[in-house]
């Protein structure tokens, strides 16, 4: 009885921890749950800091969109290594805490520093498992954050406006999921390839990258 | 209907795509191949120029401008099987399989070089392969790159990332050249792998598929083969399902019956085919055994001036004069994440690091690991491989050679500073000097952070039956009919990058099967 009472008061504990107590914001994501939203928005702060050399810091990034918008491009049986990841970090603060008494809270829980110094416990343990699994954490936060318009703007890496000339295979193929009758070029639209003239650098960029709602172009959540 | 479809070429009615399916089907044709990718795309237009009934099948969709995305993950996940986060187990190694209209040509960097003649002694040599010389494959190499337009990167879409790279072999002694590319007209965007917006790149979707397609091929996207249907020593055509775009789901079923079966599905998808086809043409047990990679290393050089890395082909210089050693040379880019990935640290020290992307040159070295073998294994259901590979130590030591000739060849043309991204070693080095410890270090498979883009031999040719797959032609030895004819039947990797290798044994091995047919 004893021990039931006891398995039952762990099992509730630990659903407790995994579950709840995350805010629910009033912002919808296709796949991401609550407490990976609350991972996410901690993290990007301490990863990619608003005082940093790039003036877009991670919360601006929209870190939890992007990883929206991974997560729900990848297939079902690939997705749950990411997930699990995140999960790894909440709540390894239960092996691996962060100083004081409040350290082994999980990892959107605790304070900035205490949040910066759990990281570099992960990313300069000598244990392999630990510094893949953040190498491997940092790489998908990086991809989210280096994709962002304002980044890559800053960093002059943002894609060019391209007019893609019209070849005969975009008579044969729909976009993505369409059936060909709504293929929008005909015969007429064919135009000649392109004539390998350079882009120039300074040339204007992909619209999707310009400046538009706000100084950091789009996909900023206020 | 809109006004456009009264005014589409004829061949278009020889593509279908996943929208149009709507009943399970049965297709018959001369020859059935499966598989679009570069080799798959040179048969089914040889064998449709000859005037044969041909149907390719592509699990993927085909991709136009409008669809490609520039972010490297999202690209990725959209592009590749498993979202792009396929990895052996093992030594660790990602690597990647396209699944699109015209497989990896859709996001790959284009480079066709040819393997030197030392690459083809080896091969004939080991495998006991009579027919397969350099110079009895240069006709074949030939007709793709006449086809193709294959041709040396020109310098004015090279970019400062791709000619420092000369400058510094120069400055050393090394030999280096502008990659030879299946490229028209390059704008130098730096976008070859989420797919060309310019439409210079010739990728299979542009260029070998519609041609077939104008001779009457048939070309069925969306449709995963699971079976090779057999009789015998004879394939008698293939059976699957229509899959949905992206998910994967699957939908109707389909059957294909052909004279001849073409197997071009990819070196890690091919074996996995023939696995779930009741162990089909493996009586020599090396179905799926014998899996090679090239793995890559990298180093990021941080120039005292701007590169603007994001400008010029994407990769558009190399140098060869080490591949007798073992591996060659590269520059690269690739979408910003991506490049940046490598990067260490985190919080204001990453971000530093992030805000030299402006004076960056990416240079990477592919190694001819031939000891590292690995193997591809069907997973409890599906049709995705289980991936095992270990990196021997020794090909440990070919990599991290070529990681202090990357840094040496850095250094020579001007960086400030080199990030090595090798665990254990420290994030910057501001010096040659800094960065011998590169050669003193004892490196290990698990301190490098590689990838694994070429893979090779796991349906490999011999002239032994007992000891490969296929013959030289690319036809099972256990089968009449059945051919392979992707890098799976390379025997040994081929110390460059393999796709123009893949096309032109392709166009060899149509040959066999006209003769056949």
């Amino acid at each position: 009885m004893t021990t039931a009472l006891f398995i039952t008061a762990v099992i509730l504990l630990v659903l407790r921890r995994v579950f709840f107590g995350y805010s629910v914001s009033g912002r919808k994501f296709k796949v991401l749950a609550p407490r990976e939203v609350a991972f996410l928005t901690s993290t990007a702060e301490v990863m990619f800091p608003a005082d940093g050399a790039i003036p877009v810091s991670g919360l601006e990034a929209d870190l939890p969109g992007y990883a929206d918008r991974f997560l729900g491009s990848i297939p079902l049986d690939v997705r749950w290594q990411i997930r699990a990841l995140f999960m790894l970090f909440e709540h390894g603060t239960l092996l691996f805490p962060g100083p004081g008494w409040t350290g082994m809270r999980r990892f959107s829980s605790l304070t900035l520093d205490q949040r910066e110094l759990v990281l570099q416990g992960w990313s300069q343990s000598p244990k392999f498992i630990r510094q893949i699994s953040f190498t491997a954490l940092r790489a998908v936060l990086t991809m989210g954050y280096l994709g962002h318009p304002a980044v890559m703007r800053h960093l002059r890496v943002a894609p060019y406006a391209i007019d893609s000339p019209v070849c005969e295979a975009d008579l044969l193929y729909p976009a993505i999921g369409a059936h060909p009758d709504l293929i929008p070029h005909s015969e007429r639209d064919l135009s000649p390839p392109s004539d390998g003239t350079p882009l120039d650098i300074d040339g204007p960029l992909h619209p999707d990258y310009t400046v538009s709602d706000g100084a950091l172009g789009r996909e900023i959540v206020s | 209907m809109s006004a456009a479809t009264h005014d589409r070429p004829k061949s278009a009615e020889r593509l279908r795509v996943f929208a149009q399916y709507d009943k399970d089907f049965e297709e018959e044709a001369d020859a059935v191949v499966v598989g679009s990718g570069p080799c798959g795309a040179v048969v089914a237009h040889s064998l449709a120029a000859a005037g044969h009934s041909v149907v390719l099948l592509e699990e993927g969709p085909p991709f136009t401008p409008q669809d490609y995305e520039f972010e490297g993950s999202l690209s990725m996940a959209r592009t590749l099987r498993e979202g792009g986060l396929r990895r052996t187990n093992g030594t660790i190694l990602p690597t990647m399989q396209a699944i699109a209209l015209g497989g990896g040509s859709l996001v790959n960097s284009a480079i066709c070089v040819r393997p030197p003649e030392f690459v083809f002694d080896e091969w004939s040599s080991r495998y006991d392969l009579e027919h397969t010389s350099r110079q009895s494959l240069d006709p074949h190499f030939d007709a793709v790159a006449k086809y193709l337009g294959i041709a040396p990167t020109p310098d004015n879409v090279q970019g400062r990332r791709n000619l420092l790279m000369k400058e510094g072999c120069d400055a050393l002694g090394y030999s280096s050249e502008p990659i030879e590319r299946n490229v028209r007209g390059c704008r130098g965007s730096g976008e070859c792998f989420t797919g060309c917006r310019s439409r210079a790149k010739q990728s299979m979707d542009i260029t070998y598929i519609p041609d077939a397609m104008r001779l009457g091929a048939k070309v069925l996207t969306s449709v995963q083969v699971q079976h090779v249907l057999s009789d015998g020593r004879r394939a008698t055509g293939v059976s699957g399902q229509v899959v949905e775009p992206f998910t994967g789901a699957p939908g109707y079923r389909f059957t294909v019956k052909a004279k001849i079966v073409v197997l071009a599905a990819g070196c890690m998808a091919t074996p996995i085919l023939l696995q779930r086809s009741d162990n089909l043409a493996n009586r020599s047990g090396q179905v799926g055994n014998n899996l090679q990679f090239h793995p890559g290393v990298a180093i990021a050089g941080i120039f005292p001036e701007v590169v603007n890395p994001q400008f010029g082909a994407t990769q558009g210089y190399q140098s060869l004069h080490f591949l007798r050693e073992g591996f060659k040379l590269e520059s690269l880019w690739a979408p910003p994440a991506v490049a940046a990935v490598r990067m260490p640290g985190f919080g204001k020290a990453l971000l530093e690091r992030f805000n030299d992307l402006p004076y960056l040159a990416n240079w990477d070295a592919i190694g001819s690991t031939h000891r590292s073998l690995g193997t591809v294994r069907p997973r409890r259901k599906g049709l995705e491989p289980n991936l095992r590979w270990n990196m021997h130590p020794e090909d440990v030591k070919i990599l991290s050679r070529a990681l202090w000739v990357i840094a040496e060849i850095l250094f020579a043309a001007g960086a400030r500073k080199i990030v090595p991204g090798v665990i254990g070693l420290p994030a910057e080095m501001h010096s040659l000097d800094e960065a011998r410890v590169l050669q003193t270090h004892p490196i290990k498979a698990r301190d490098l952070v590689s990838a694994g883009n070429h893979a090779f031999c796991t349906t490999r040719m011999h002239g032994d039956s007992s000891l490969g797959v296929v013959d030289e032609f690319g036809r099972c030895h256990d089968m009449d009919n059945l051919y392979i004819t992707d890098t799976g039947i390379f025997p040994r990797c081929p110390s460059v990058n393999p796709m123009f290798t893949g096309m032109a044994l392709a166009h060899r091995a149509s040959e066999q099967m006209l003769a056949a047919l």
